[in-house]
C-alpha cells in the first residue's frame, strides 16, 4: 500500500496546529498588531500564513487568552494584541506540557 | 489599491455579519502594512501583476474569510455514531413497513405486476424523506444542544454524563454461532429480500402464473390437476416463512445479526419438514388428479400413477436427506456443548 501524497502535509499540518498556538501566546507576552507578529515570527523560524495568523488571534481573543485595542500608529489605525491575564497562565501550563511532552518524545528517540 | 479594496469587498461578503467591519479593517490595516514593506524593499510602487501574485497567495476572498468563521458541522462528531445508528434503524424499519404494507395492498388489488413495479418504484423516494427526516430532527437537535447545552438531556458518555462499564449490553452468544461473520448490509438484505419473497409467495394464489409462468396454460387445459394437498403444502410454507422472517428481523433489530444461531439453523430446517410431512401423508400418495376421472382415466391412469410414485420418491428422498442433515447438525451442536461443558468443569 503506497501512502499518499497529502498524508505527510496533513499529518505536518496537524503537528503544527498546537505549537503555532504555543509560539504566537509566547510572542504575545510583548504587544504586537497582526503583521510585525507574522513578520516577527518569520524572523524566529516559524513562517505562518495571514489566514491562518489573524483568525487564530481572534479566536484566542474570544477565549479570553489575549486582550486587545485599536490603536493609531504611523498614522494607520491598528488592532494590538497582548497576552491577557488569564493568556499568562495558560502560557505557563502549556509551556511545561511542550516540555514534557519535548523530554518523552526526545527520551523514545 | 483598487484591487485591494475589491479583493477586501469580496472577502466582507462572506465575513460574519457582527464582525465584518471589525475584521475587515483589521485585515486592511495589516495588507497596507505589508505593501509598504513590500514597496520598501523594493523601492518601487509593486506592479500590477506582482500585486495580483501577492493576493492569490493570501488566497481567495470566500477561502480567507471561511476562516474567520466558527467551525459548523450540521451534526457534530459526538452525535453522529448515534445518528447513524438511528438512521441505519429508521431506514430498515421503512422498508419492512413499506413492504408489509404495499404488500397488503397489492394482494387486495387486482392490478397484480404493474402495482409490484410501481411500489418497487416508490421505494428509493420514501427512504430518501425517511432520511431526510431523520438527519433534519438531529441537525435541529445539534442545533439546540450546541447553543443550549444546558437544556439538553445528556447522553450517556457524550456530554459529559458518568458512564459506567458495568451499563455495556452482555457478550453477545457466539458460542451458538453458526458458519462466518455476516455483514450487517448482508442481514438486511436478507430481511429484505425475505419480504419480497413472502409478497411474492402470498401473490401465487390469485396470480398462479407468478409460479406456473407460460405452463398455467397446461395447467388449466390439461388432463391433470394438482391435489388439494398442495394448499395445504403451500400455507405451510408459508407460515415456515413467516416464522423465519420474522426470527431474522428481531435478531437484526436485537443486533444479534453478526453470527447466525445454530438453534435458529436447527429450528428452521425442522420447520422445513413439516410442510413435506404434511405432502408425504397424503392419502394414496395422490398429488396429482385427473380433471375428469371418468373420461381420461383409461387413457391417462398409467401415466397418472407413474407420476405420483415419481413425485412420492422424490419427496421421500429429499426429507430422508433434510432428516439426516438435520440430525448431522443436532449432534456438531450437542458435540460442541459438551466439549465446551467439560472444558469448563476442567
Amino acid at each position: 500500500m503506497t501512502v499518499p501524497d497529502t498524508t505527510f502535509e496533513n499529518l505536518r499540518l496537524e503537528l503544527r496546529r498546537g505549537c503555532l498556538t504555543l509560539a504566537v501566546l509566547a510572542q504575545l507576552r510583548q504587544e504586537h498588531y497582526g503583521y510585525t507578529l507574522r513578520k516577527d515570527l518569520a524572523q524566529r523560524g516559524l513562517e505562518i500564513d495571514e489566514s491562518t495568523l489573524y483568525p487564530l488571534l481572534r479566536r484566542l481573543e474570544s477565549q479570553g487568552l489575549l486582550v486587545s485595542e485599536w490603536r493609531e500608529e504611523e498614522k494607520r489605525n491598528k488592532r494590538f494584541y497582548r497576552l491577557s491575564p488569564d493568556g499568562e497562565q495558560m502560557l505557563r501550563q502549556l509551556l511545561e506540557e511542550w516540555r514534557s511532552l519535548n523530554a518523552s518524545i526526545d527520551r523514545i528517540l | 489599491m483598487e484591487l485591494i479594496e475589491r479583493y477586501l469587498q469580496a472577502v466582507k461578503k462572506y465575513l460574519p455579519w457582527k464582525r465584518q467591519d471589525d475584521i475587515l479593517a483589521e485585515l486592511r490595516a495589516n495588507m497596507e502594512s505589508q505593501l509598504e514593506d513590500k514597496e520598501a524593499t523594493l523601492g518601487r510602487v509593486l506592479t500590477q501583476g506582482e500585486l495580483e501574485d501577492w493576493l492569490r497567495a493570501l488566497g481567495s476572498p470566500m477561502m480567507v474569510a471561511s476562516r474567520y468563521q466558527p467551525q459548523r458541522s450540521l451534526i457534530g462528531p459526538a452525535l453522529f455514531p448515534v445518528y447513524l445508528y438511528v438512521l441505519r434503524i429508521a431506514v430498515l424499519w421503512a422498508i419492512v413497513i413499506y413492504t408489509v404494507v404495499n404488500a397488503v395492498v397489492i394482494l387486495f388489488a387486482t392490478t397484480g405486476a404493474p402495482s409490484v413495479i410501481d411500489a418497487v418504484l416508490r421505494l428509493p423516494g420514501v427512504l430518501i424523506t425517511v432520511a431526510a427526516w431523520v438527519t433534519l430532527t438531529f441537525a435541529a437537535f445539534e442545533f439546540v444542544r450546541e447553543r443550549f447545552p444546558e437544556k439538553c438531556p445528556p447522553i450517556d458518555g457524550i456530554s459529559g454524563r458518568p458512564w459506567s462499564p458495568s451499563s455495556l449490553p452482555p457478550l453477545e452468544k457466539n458460542e451458538d454461532g453458526f458458519g462466518k461473520p455476516r455483514r450487517y448490509a448482508y442481514a438486511v438484505a436478507e430481511v429484505v429480500f425475505g419480504f419480497i419473497f413472502l409478497v411474492w409467495l402470498l401473490l401465487i394464489p390469485r396470480h398462479p402464473f407468478l409460479l406456473f409462468g407460460p405452463g398455467m396454460v397446461y395447467m388449466t387445459s390439461g388432463p391433470f390437476e394438482l391435489s388439494p394437498i398442495w394448499w395445504t403444502f403451500f400455507w405451510w410454507c408459508v407460515a415456515v416463512n413467516v416464522v423465519q422472517l420474522a426470527w431474522r428481523s428481531i435478531n437484526l433489530l436485537r443486533g444479534n445479526w453478526q453470527v447466525r444461531s445454530r438453534v435458529e439453523h436447527l429450528v428452521t430446517k425442522a420447520c422445513g419438514l413439516i410442510p413435506l410431512g404434511v405432502v408425504l401423508l397424503a392419502r394414496d400418495s395422490a398429488y396429482i388428479l385427473l380433471r375428469n376421472p371418468a373420461v381420461e382415466g383409461a387413457r391417462y391412469g398409467a401415466t397418472l400413477d407413474t407420476i405420483n410414485k415419481s413425485v412420492h420418491w422424490g419427496l421421500m428422498a429429499t426429507c430422508v436427506l433434510v432428516v439426516a442433515q438435520l440430525v448431522w447438525d443436532l449432534g456438531l451442536m450437542l458435540t460442541q456443548t459438551y466439549r465446551k461443558r467439560a472444558a469448563a468443569s476442567h
